[in-house]
């Protein structure tokens, strides 16, 4: 059982404060992803957890138990590298037998530990290459087989794949997620990349200047985002934010007027003191259609087809970008107005400070 | 490519790499023509460049002429490997830990290292006498060592910690957290990594070693059979004549050692001195 519990974590290097007042209590076995922009105070985190660093204020609790001043090993973490800090004048077996001869176990036990290791990473037959010899994906092997030989309880990951290129990162994506079944373990993982956090977390944890903005799974950040921030920062293309006016406000929902004068009835939580307010809706470009008759008007600037899909950037009329996904083959081009079809229920309406107003149709959560 | 030059260039910088060489050069080549001639021609007016009666019979007498001269070259190599041996002892847990650790003063002390270093030893020969006779150690080895040694520090720490600091940190972090200590990972981490450095570190020592010991053999040391070879070159000059050709012919025996070091780790001083220009 390592569940993992953060307190009231804060950071501040002299003056400038990285991370606030951040809780957050992960599950035994649960894979958790950081994700944010950079700068966001996602690493910094990750590294307190670790004991890398030391937090200004807060407590970590691993396991029922407060670590906060522990040493890395007796925390009983282990830490997978952005840059795989494999120890480049050592062989690949005694990299990932180097946290053993730290114990100074048996060269028995170590031969036992870092074979195991080897098989579940298939780096058997390149026990005796130096790092240098290994490709990108070989390597980050490697650095992972170091940080299961110790058996640890929570597992640490700063952005590991950064450094692959997009072919061997979606491989990697898969075999990390083997990895965390087949080791059971609690892990932690950071990146900047929001499919990574989408694949392969079981919740994710979305940071912006130091704050969570919200810890959830995948899917329920996909269709409840809670603040603008979340909404344009899962997906892929980013989330259409659409300045508009609110015109008649309820609890059952809101009509709104976009720019460029569409309007339209969403599905969403109101209150009647908002009417006249200044809202921005936010439409998924993968939610739109192309209309038959009239819809949200755009201008289409630039057109990437894809085969499967085209993505089509566009503008509303008062300047506002548009994006939207349309089918690979749909009847679009470079420079031609087009009428959008825009299923209201799919649609957020964030208020002037960013925050969400609660949907009230939106699709059932995937447990 | 960037190193394309064109023809009036490339004349001008090996015209100047010539100029350069001939000042460096010239006077190793006139020490060795010397030492091949014989003694009364070194006088000879008008001066005659080429004589018929070249012969390497200096580099045989001179060992007549002054029978310590073979203890005099191991004084020398003996002193300088001496002080690089206890100066690296020093630098390299000082150059880590400027490096990598924080404390109070860090950067004035360096700076203090710096200025240390613009007082050439001269400046200081007379408190260093009175310091080494209070501690009794004027007429042996450590008279020459040991000043040697606090003078070669502070620029041993300078090089050093700047090779030190273009090791990743990431590995010395990754080494934490699988709980090795402080001097686990400098010995295991991050001096197999720096070997080049240290060479670069170790070779410059021992030439700063092997160039001052001069002037601390002429002042701190008056026991013959320890005496380095440049103080014992004085032996040559006699009361009635100096056998020059004998003098340059052991200068040039002496210089050999640490002209071969300085082959043999050419390439690690090169590399060195340009370790962490580019991304690799």
């Amino acid at each position: 059982m390592a569940t993992l519990d953060l307190t009231s974590i804060s950071k501040s290097f002299g003056n400038a404060a990285v991370l606030h007042d951040i809780s957050l209590a992960i599950r035994d076995k649960e894979f958790v992803v950081f994700v944010g922009p950079s700068g966001c105070g996602k690493s910094t985190l990750l590294r307190i957890i670790a004991g890398l660093e030391a937090a200004t204020s807060g407590q970590i609790v691993i396991e029922g138990r407060d670590v906060s001043r522990e040493h890395p090993v007796e925390r009983g973490i282990a830490m997978v590298f952005q840059s795989y800090a494999l120890y480049p004048h050592l062989t690949v077996y005694e990299n990932i037998a180097f946290p053993l001869r730290v114990q100074k176990l048996a060269e028995a036990e170590v031969r036992q530990k870092v074979g195991r290791a080897a098989e579940i990473l298939q780096l058997t037959d390149k026990l005796q290459l130096k790092p240098g010899q290994l490709s990108g994906g070989q390597r980050q092997r490697v650095a992972i087989g170091r940080s299961i030989v110790r058996n640890p309880k929570v597992f640490l990951f700063d952005e590991p794949l950064s450094n692959l290129d997009a072919a061997l990162r979606g491989d990697m994506r898969v075999e990390l997620s083997q990895l965390h079944r087949s080791l059971n373990a609690t892990m932690v993982y950071v990146t900047h990349d929001q499919i990574e956090a989408m694949t392969m977390a079981d919740r994710i944890v979305v940071l912006n200047a130091g704050r969570v903005e919200q810890f959830g799974t995948p899917m329920e950040l996909y269709h409840h985002p809670a603040t603008k921030f979340v909404a344009s920062f899962i997906g892929q293309p980013n989330m259409n934010l659409v300045p508009a006016t609110v015109r008649e406000a309820t609890g059952e929902g809101v009509t709104v007027e976009l720019a460029g004068g569409h309007v339209m009835s969403v599905p969403v939580e109101g209150h009647a003191a908002m009417k006249g307010a200044k809202v921005e809706v936010g439409i998924r470009p993968e939610n739109v259609t192309l209309a038959e008759g009239a819809g949200l008007d755009i201008t289409v600037n630039v057109l990437e087809r894809l085969g499967g899909v085209s993505i089509t950037y566009g503008t509303i009329a008062g300047g506002t970008r548009f994006c939207a996904t349309l089918p690979g083959d749909a009847a679009v081009a470079e420079g031609r107005n087009i009428a959008l079809a825009v299923d209201p229920r799919d649609c957020h309406v964030f208020d002037a400070s960013g925050k969400v107003l609660r949907r009230r149709q939106a699709p059932a959560l995937v447990a | 490519m960037m190193d394309r030059y064109t023809w009036p260039q490339t004349i001008g910088i090996y015209a100047c790499i010539l100029v350069f060489l001939t000042f460096i050069l010239l006077p190793f080549f006139e020490m060795f023509m010397a030492s091949l001639r014989p003694l009364e021609h070194l006088f000879r007016a008008p001066y005659q460049f080429w004589s018929d009666d070249f012969s390497f019979g200096a580099y045989s007498r001179m060992w007549d002429t002054v029978p310590l001269l073979g203890r005099y070259i191991f004084n020398s190599v003996f002193i300088a490997t001496a002080v690089t041996a206890i100066t690296m002892v020093f630098v390299v847990p000082a150059a880590y830990a400027y490096a990598r650790l924080d404390f109070p003063f860090k950067n004035a002390s360096l700076a203090i290292f710096l200025g240390v270093n613009m007082f050439t030893g001269a400046v200081l020969l007379i408190p260093l006498y009175r310091v080494l006779r209070s501690l009794g150690l004027l007429n042996t080895y450590w008279a020459m060592i040991v000043p040697g040694v606090a003078f070669l520090i502070p620029t041993g720490i300078w090089l050093l910690r700047s090779y030190l600091e273009k090791i990743p940190r990431e590995l010395e972090e990754a080494a934490y957290v699988d709980g090795a200590t402080r001097m686990y990972t400098l010995r295991r981490v991050v001096l197999p990594l720096a070997v080049p450095g240290l060479i670069v570190v170790g070779s410059s020592v021992f030439i700063g070693a092997y160039a001052q010991q001069f002037l601390f053999a002429i002042t701190f040391n008056q026991t013959r059979a320890y005496q380095p070879l440049p103080a014992g070159l004085f032996e040559f000059i006699g009361y009635q004549s100096v056998t020059w050709n004998e003098m340059m012919a052991a200068a040039l025996t002496g210089v050999l050692p640490v002209m071969l070091i300085f082959l043999f780790l050419q390439k690690y001083l090169v590399a060195g001195l340009t370790a962490g220009a580019i991304k690799e």
